[in-house]
């Protein structure tokens, strides 16, 4: 581990208010990301994933959305204080993201050269002839057949993964330091998606930015990421590099969801380990362990600590959590 | 005795343009399907979207009406018999769709949802519904309670069960569960296959299972069917399938699937380029044709067709896809374990 990390979250608790009542969707998670390096952060729908990354680029819904408390260090600088202008300044060009809907995320009544031009132009007064050479080298670069051809062309003419290739170009056409892709990959086919995370991985070492990969399929995590964190309702339960996690997945969560994938040497028409239950609405999550609120058990009263159990491995420390496989 | 099958199955939509909307082009959505579903059995169909795997899912309940080839059920053709024929049909004949959030009215309060069979086939009175009602939700794992919620009260996973209760609510001999577990999460996916497998056995169920999901297909399904724009190209157990894939495509798309093991070796065959559109096929090979396989030519003059290759293991040969004599050029994904 290099000294100093490119993200280091500490503490970070989000909340939205809804109509019931404040919630709090994520609830004091630790990360760190150094620079070259892939985190993987995986969970169920609702575990806050997708908040925190949202969180990272300042992108949270408002007024709804807040970040309550902790702090999100970018090569140093908070960015959860950070005020307005500065952020501009990092969106795109330090830090980007990669949304998980290529269609909901590009504009559909511009040409996608155009779009790509605004991410250049906006932090680089560039001349338009440069700017459009740019693009269309970054169009070649994500493997786009015909770029000078496609820059004319409006998002609807292009296929799903088209779209999603022309979203990394966009987010990637400044050479950020930070990527976080929220998703890139699931409304993609499985032929398509092996592409893209190709794609991204390829880059990453290219550029040696760090990335931040949300994403709930663990076949997507085992084969891009190097670091992993386990979310479960708001809190991360686990955090390992990504060989000692799945060689040695410590909680009850981690196991069950391993266990519980249809794998492709696994025995057809066999019941699958799932995990009881489901996830406690929002309002009802309690202090103490979730997953054991989950399966019915005593979740206590207390926070479950994160121990180091292995170099780099922390779990949630509940005793029904973490019996021996 | 198959329960179902289909023999050259085509559905093509019409693509309408120009000032008088005339047909200006076919969009062949499935362009020559024969696949036969035992009693008691799974098949899978497997493929990229677009390729026309809901299509036939869909045509196979005439929801949507084939374009030629024959579909028949429990020996009966009914690839074109009228509504009021197709009605006794139709009991034994459900589906489960992707989206529950969609496929559930959301006025309609649990009960009056899983009461509509019975209604609309004139089965039972009052009181053997609500019996019924009762017997279902407690099927599917739900309480008897649901039965005055509505489906927004539910999560995904609970919505899905409610889509499967109202599948089975008649007693039906075949359910086409289209990408029935794609939108759940991992953890309450495994739970549905579950429910859908003890049913399967419970009630001597068969299934036509429709996933993009290569694992998920392999796991359900006695035999599966790898459909590649409009055509099956691959056709076996679902064990040969895995261990001994013959056709390309195939092998692409098991090379594809994540593995969630970090350890596994990797034997990546990429593909490069998108799924050709239907609208005008290329002729031949059609996916020797996205490879820009150098022996495709041949297949324009050959024009592939499925052919047994052993016993229940078909395979739609041509040169580029299927290279004779059976060399391992990709190597099936290592075991685990």
């Amino acid at each position: 581990m290099p000294d100093t990390p490119l993200l280091d979250i500490k503490g970070l608790r989000v909340g939205f208010d809804t109509e019931t009542g404040p919630v709090v969707a994520v609830d004091g998670i630790d990360l760190t990301l150094a620079p070259g390096r892939t985190l993987g952060l995986v969970g169920e729908s609702g575990c806050g994933k997708s908040v925190t990354a949202f969180s990272i680029m300042r992108l949270l819904p408002q007024p709804h959305g807040t970040i309550l408390s902790g702090q999100i260090l970018f090569n140093g600088h908070d960015l959860a204080a950070a005020p307005l202008p500065s952020l501009c300044r990092l969106r795109g060009r330090e830090i980007s993201m990669i949304f998980q809907e290529p269609m909901t995320a590009l504009n559909p009544v511009h040409p996608i050269g155009r779009q790509l031009a605004e991410a250049v132009s906006l932090h680089d007064p560039a001349p338009t002839a440069e700017v459009r050479r740019r693009c269309v080298e970054m169009l070649t670069r994500v493997r786009i057949p015909a770029p000078e051809a496609r820059m004319n062309e409006y998002p609807h003419q292009l296929s799903g993964g088209m779209r999603q290739r022309i979203m990394i170009a966009m987010a990637l056409i400044n050479k950020p330091k930070l990527l976080i892709a929220d998703e890139p990959t699931t409304a993609l086919d499985v032929t398509v998606q092996a592409q893209i995370l190709r794609l991204i991985s390829d880059l990453q070492k290219e550029m040696g930015m760090g990335v931040i990969l949300i994403t709930h399929d663990l076949g997507v995590i085992a084969e891009t990421c190097d670091d992993v964190a386990v979310m479960y309702a708001g809190r991360i339960v686990e955090r390992a590099p990504v060989r000692e996690l799945f060689a040695h997945p410590r909680h009850a969560y981690t196991r069950g969801l391993l266990a519980s994938i249809p794998r492709l040497d696994s025995t057809p028409k066999t019941r699958l380990p799932a995990i009881p239950g489901q996830v406690a609405a929002i309002t009802d999550f309690v202090e103490g362990c979730r997953f054991a609120q989950r399966l019915g058990l005593d979740p206590g009263t207390t926070r479950p600590p994160l121990i180091e159990i292995a170099p780099d491995h922390w779990v949630e420390n509940f005793p029904s959590m973490l019996q021996a496989v | 005795m198959p329960l179902l099958s289909t023999t050259d199955l085509k559905v093509h939509f019409p693509i309408r343009g120009g000032v008088f909307a005339r047909t200006a082009a076919w969009c062949r959505a499935v362009d020559g399907v024969s696949l036969s579903i035992n009693p008691g059995e799974t098949l899978g169909l497997v493929g990229e979207s677009g390729c026309g795997k809901t299509t036939v899912g869909k045509a196979v309940v005439r929801l949507l009406e084939p374009t030629a080839g024959r579909i028949e059920f429990e020996k009966t053709d009914i690839t074109r018999i009228p509504p009021r024929q197709l009605k006794p049909h139709r009991r034994h004949l459900q589906m489960i769709f992707q989206d529950p959030a969609e496929s559930l009215n959301p006025r309609h309060s649990v009960r009056d949802i899983l009461e509509e069979p019975f209604l609309i086939h004139r089965l039972g009175d009052r009181a053997e519904r609500r019996q019924k009602v009762a017997r279902l939700l407690d099927k599917v794992g739900l309480p008897s309670t649901a039965a005055e919620k509505f489906p927004f009260e539910f999560s995904g996973g609970q919505r899905q069960r409610i889509g499967i209760a109202r599948a089975i609510a008649l007693d039906p001999k075949l359910i086409v569960c289209d990408e029935a577990v794609s939108a759940l999460d991992v953890s309450v996916q495994s739970q549905v296959l579950n429910l859908l497998l003890d049913l399967q056995r419970d009630l001597g169920l068969s299934y036509l299972f429709i996933s993009h999901n290569l694992a998920v297909v392999k796991h359900m399904s006695d035999k599966v069917a790898v459909m590649y724009l409009g055509k099956i190209v691959e056709l076996a157990s679902s064990e040969a399938i895995y261990q001994h894939p013959r056709h390309a495509y195939t092998k692409a798309l098991l090379a594809a699937n994540p593995v969630p093991d970090p350890a596994a070796a990797r034997h990546r065959v990429f593909l490069d380029g998108d799924v050709p559109s239907p609208i005008n096929p290329p002729p031949g090979c059609a996916f020797g044709h996205r490879m820009k396989h150098p022996q495709y030519d041949q297949s324009l003059q050959s024009n592939p067709q499925l052919t047994e290759i052993s016993p229940g293991h078909f395979v739609q040969l041509c040169a580029c896809c299927t290279p004779a004599p059976a060399t391992p050029d990709v190597a099936p994904p290592a075991n685990h374990e």
